[in-house]
């Protein structure tokens, strides 16, 4: 790692460098990973009797069903069962939050992916040609596609008592000081509206697994999916089985990025299991994944900040609408996480009143998304502070030091706050990037320009909702130290997370350490989201290795006739005098596995401040420096290079640090540059990767990520984690760096090239 | 809808004749089936993967005759003659533990889905070099899409690939990865 003196005296900066990485590498499972070893819930094709499922979706947007007629599909060669939702035993509904979204739709659509009906049949084809044989009768509703109008329109869900039968699904309000009053004292006032778009997941794996029927009334699934425990829950309650019959099995999964938080093809495949007595396979193509699958809540806000002639921030307003599409899914928790990133965790401001209301419409479904809400407001919060700036004369970053809270301060809503590092000092750091130092050039064609935005992120799920997980250790047979965890494993490199940790604790080498993630039978850890699970591990493992070790180290002593205080753990086995005298093997041949294991769950840390609701108490920190080149011929921008200031606690795996932080920004620049699920009455405009563009390697910025490390040696929660950390400062930086290239600022997002062009036009005409 | 369903024909079945892997195998598949699916549907191939089926993400990418191609836009009667390379017939080819090792060691991957395609475009990237071909090796992977790792790990995967003399002059051996460390 290359270290630097960081700017200011504040702190430990490091930059991840290819040297740390390299060094680092868990290479034994990435090489497995390389050559297509690892198994995703579609490659099981050993099941015998396997079935594949294929399921109808409505063809309209929003209609009542008046005639589901499933006779001619029951005819068709290599059909085994055809269900729809007179077939569902149990509660023909599911939801994280809510359960208001069918298995299969009887009476009433709602959007495009809506299901009706799902067939099994020997071949994938057999399946389809079935589903072509259902006949659906529709009668068409109106179509609400306008999230601002949708509130006066068609309440989609008429059952919805609490809201009055209106498409209104939350409200919520945060507020703080004497608005009126600190808006009278302002020397600059900014308003503007900003918009963010429905950006789709895009994970490279869609939505697939198996559903295997037990013979006895129970299903094992394995699938593509974000919680075991969770999603076992609820496909018992669909079912109508006792929860103890339904295994879900998480497999290795090909991306997620929240958009498999929800149920997928779980209730179907388990259905069609149920029904047939066979095995059932479904893999969603892409065109049923972008139709189907949730995506980021668009957000329509208009802010209004103000600070006085210091430029020091007085009020701020923020007024937003999302649009969570035809289900709640996690849309309440969106929205609360939205408004608390809309507070401005990062500054001081005297008085501030956040609203944002969440409503129904037509527009597919909209759930939990890395970033979650937090990034939407922070694009808008930053690009505020930075027109706040212009409008005193002075830098940006000089407005940014003004207004950061102190360590010691309280955060936006007053809750007790652990950060890692002085947000000051990360802002130092991103003003001495060299990307500032290159000058900005116009060539005729490119026009170049920097800038930056900072972004907070709490981890763990937030208020309201039970957040704790739990953890096992034990030695398995074989002689590994077997930990097992309820996360899913979808690339966020927890695996090597915790395979360092218990190495560090124990003192064993990798080769010795086994992880078991993502059953429903083993411990419950919660829901892999909200940037917690590496927060958990990293506590519950401090909390189970000493006592394990006690337990094995006291085993190891009667067994070997040695003194326990001389007894060491280390490579392959436990040492006397610096000599092996019991391999891991040995150890575990020697007792049952039982005997010689440790469990133990803990409450996700929280603020200890009294009074509900409370802001994040693990906040970490991102500054992010953008470079982009503007072509003036077609408006195009190209993102060149990003630097990244980040405080997010201990680093434990260099290259899962990075990796996220890199990953996080690319995402981030595609819902700034190019990505929108555009729907028009309803309908998504585009069904594949070929109209829907995500970044590719030509399309990435070279990225450097600089690691500011100043947690307290007493911090009982040193390790963060910063899935989510990468994505919050990208959007606003890319358009700060627009405006310094090009004088305009833009506020909707993506950029279109189209309208950038035109708004430079009119400004070189202005000059 | 129609009171009069036909139910579509079945494709006839037919023999295809190709090399997988450097052995000669006989699938029965419709001529209008994807490469892509029959790899799959035998078992025996999973590193070539469903992403997109238009050709776009490069996730089912296997060699054609040594050139990198997307299975899914090749047909079974285009197949007849020619020689079709995955990642599993590839594991002892020195280009690509070359290949393995820089991305293993760069970390270039999270989730593993798409990488098996990259592996096979930088293979035919480096051979293409090998034979002349001045075309920057990052152009081998612009027809493949990843959405967790932001390219980075790629990047200095490529850059260790791209170093002077390599891999032709390294040991093509790999760093026994695959070995009990």
């Amino acid at each position: 790692m290359a270290h630097e003196n960081s700017p200011g005296g504040v702190g430990n900066l490091v930059t991840l460098d290819g040297d740390s990485i390299r060094k680092a590498t868990s290479a034994m499972d990435l090489a497995q990973r390389i050559e297509g070893r690892l198994a995703y819930a579609t490659d099981q094709r050993d099941l015998s009797g396997l079935l594949y499922g294929a399921i109808l979706r409505s063809a309209c947007a929003h209609a009542l069903i008046t005639r589901v007629d499933i006779s001619k599909a029951l005819e068709m060669p290599g059909v085994h069962a055809v269900i729809k939702a007179n077939d569902v035993p149990g509660l023909n509904c599911f939801g994280i939050v809510i359960r208001d979204q069918p298995v299969f739709c009887d009476e009433r659509v709602r959007y495009e992916g809506d299901a009706i009906a799902a067939v099994a049949a020997d071949t994938p084809e057999q399946a389809r040609a079935a589903l072509d044989a259902i006949e659906v009768d529709y009668q068409p509703l109106p179509v609400v596609s306008d999230a601002a109008l949708a509130e006066q329109q068609t309440a989609l869900h008429n059952s919805h008592e609490k809201h009055g039968g209106s498409n209104l699904l939350a409200r919520e309000t945060l507020e703080c000081g004497d608005l009126d009053d600190a808006f009278s004292r302002c020397a600059v006032i900014v308003e503007h509206h900003y918009q963010t778009p429905r950006q789709m997941h895009a994970f490279m794996e869609t939505e697939g697994g198996v559903a295997i029927p037990d013979g006895k009334g129970g299903v094992l699934f394995r699938v593509s999916c974000q919680s075991g425990h969770r999603d076992a829950e609820q496909l018992a309650d669909i079912l109508g089985v006792a929860h103890e019959q339904v295994t879900v099995e998480s497999t290795v999964t090909g991306g997620a990025f929240g958009g498999k938080d929800e149920l997928t093809v779980q209730p179907a495949a388990g259905l069609l299991a149920l029904k047939t007595g066979r095995p059932v396979m479904i893999h969603l193509d892409r065109f049923e994944s972008c139709r189907t699958g949730m995506k980021r809540h668009p957000v329509s806000v208009k802010m209004t900040t103000g600070c006085d002639a210091e430029g020091r921030l007085l009020a701020h307003k923020a007024e937003a609408i999302l649009d969570t599409g035809a289900y709640a899914s996690l849309g309440p928790a969106v929205l609360e996480n939205y408004l608390d990133h809309a507070t401005a965790p990062l500054y001081r401001i005297e008085a501030y009143r956040v609203s944002g209301r969440l409503v129904y419409t037509n527009n597919g479904v909209c759930g939990a998304f890395r970033g979650f809400g937090g990034n939407q407001a922070t694009f808008a919060v930053e690009s505020q502070l930075d027109e706040l700036a212009h409008g005193l004369g002075i830098e940006p970053a000089a407005l940014r030091r003004i207004n950061l809270r102190s360590p010691g301060d309280a955060g936006s809503r007053n809750q007790t706050v652990r950060w890692t590092a002085p947000p000051a000092g990360v802002l130092a750091a991103a003003v001495a990037s060299p990307l500032w130092s290159r000058p900005d050039t116009d060539t005729g064609r490119w026009l170049t320009g920097t800038g930056m935005a900072m972004g907070a992120q709490g981890n763990g799920l937030g208020d309201g909702l039970p957040d704790s997980g739990g953890g096992r250790i034990s030695l398995s047979p074989a002689g590994r130290i077997c930990v097992e965890f309820g996360f899913s494993d979808y690339g966020q490199n927890i695996v090597e997370s915790i395979i360092r940790s218990v190495c560090n604790g124990v003192g064993c080498r990798e080769a010795d350490v086994e992880v078991l993630l993502g059953s429903s039978r083993g411990p419950d850890s919660g829901p892999t989201s909200a940037s917690r699970s590496t927060v958990l591990v990293h506590g519950v493992l401090a909390s189970i290795l000493p006592r394990w070790m006690d337990v094995v180290r006291g085993h190891a002593s009667r067994v070997s006739g040695h003194l326990e205080e001389g007894l060491a753990f280390g490579p392959g086995g436990v040492f006397f005098n610096g000599r092996q005298v019991l391999s891991y093997r040995e150890l575990a041949e020697s007792a049952s596995p039982d005997e010689m294991a440790a469990s133990a769950s803990r409450d996700f840390p929280v603020a200890p401040d009294s009074g509900q609701p409370v802001g994040r108490y693990l906040q970490l920190q991102i500054a992010t420096v953008a470079r982009v080149a503007v072509d003036r011929l077609t408006g195009r921008v190209r993102v060149t290079d990003l630097h990244h200031v980040t405080a997010a606690g201990r680093v434990i795996y260099p290259p899962g640090y990075l990796g996220q932080i890199e990953g996080a920004a690319v995402m981030g620049q595609g819902m700034a540059l190019t990505e929108d699920m555009t729907t028009r009455d309803g309908s998504y405009l585009a069904d594949n990767l070929d109209q829907y563009l995500i970044p590719t390697f030509h399309d990435a910025p070279l990225q450097r990520v600089d690691v500011l490390d100043d947690t307290p040696e007493d911090d009982p929660f040193p390790v963060r984690g910063v899935g989510e950390l990468g994505i919050e400062a990208v959007a606003p930086a890319i358009t700060a760096a627009i405006e310094a290239a090009t004088g305009v600022r833009v506020r909707r997002l993506p950029v279109d090239p189209g309208d950038l062009l035109v708004a430079m036009a009119a400004k070189e005409q202005t000059l | 809808m129609s009171d009069h369903y036909q139910v579509p024909e079945t494709p006839a079945q037919e023999n295809i004749s190709f090399e997988l892997n450097g052995e000669a195998v006989t699938r029965s598949a419709p001529s209008g089936e994807t490469l892509l699916d029959i790899l799959r549907e035998s078992g025996q191939i999973t590193s070539a993967r469903a992403g997109c089926r238009v050709g776009r993400c490069g996730a089912c990418q296997v060699l054609l005759d040594g050139r990198a191609v997307p299975s899914c836009l090749v047909m079974a009667w285009q197949l007849p003659g020619h020689h079709v390379e995955t990642v599993e017939g590839l594991n002892k080819d020195p280009d690509f533990l070359s290949v393995r090792d820089a991305l293993a060691s760069e970390s270039a991957l999270q989730c593993g889905y798409c990488t098996p395609g990259f592996a096979v475009s930088l293979v035919a990237g480096i051979r293409q070099r090998r034979q002349g071909s001045t075309v920057d090796l990052t152009e081998s992977v612009a027809g493949n899409l990843c959405r967790c790792t932001g390219y980075g790990g790629l990047r200095r995967a490529i850059d260790q690939l791209s170093a002077p003399g390599y891999p032709d002059e390294a040991d093509g051996q790999g760093a026994s990865l695959s070995e009990e460390q």
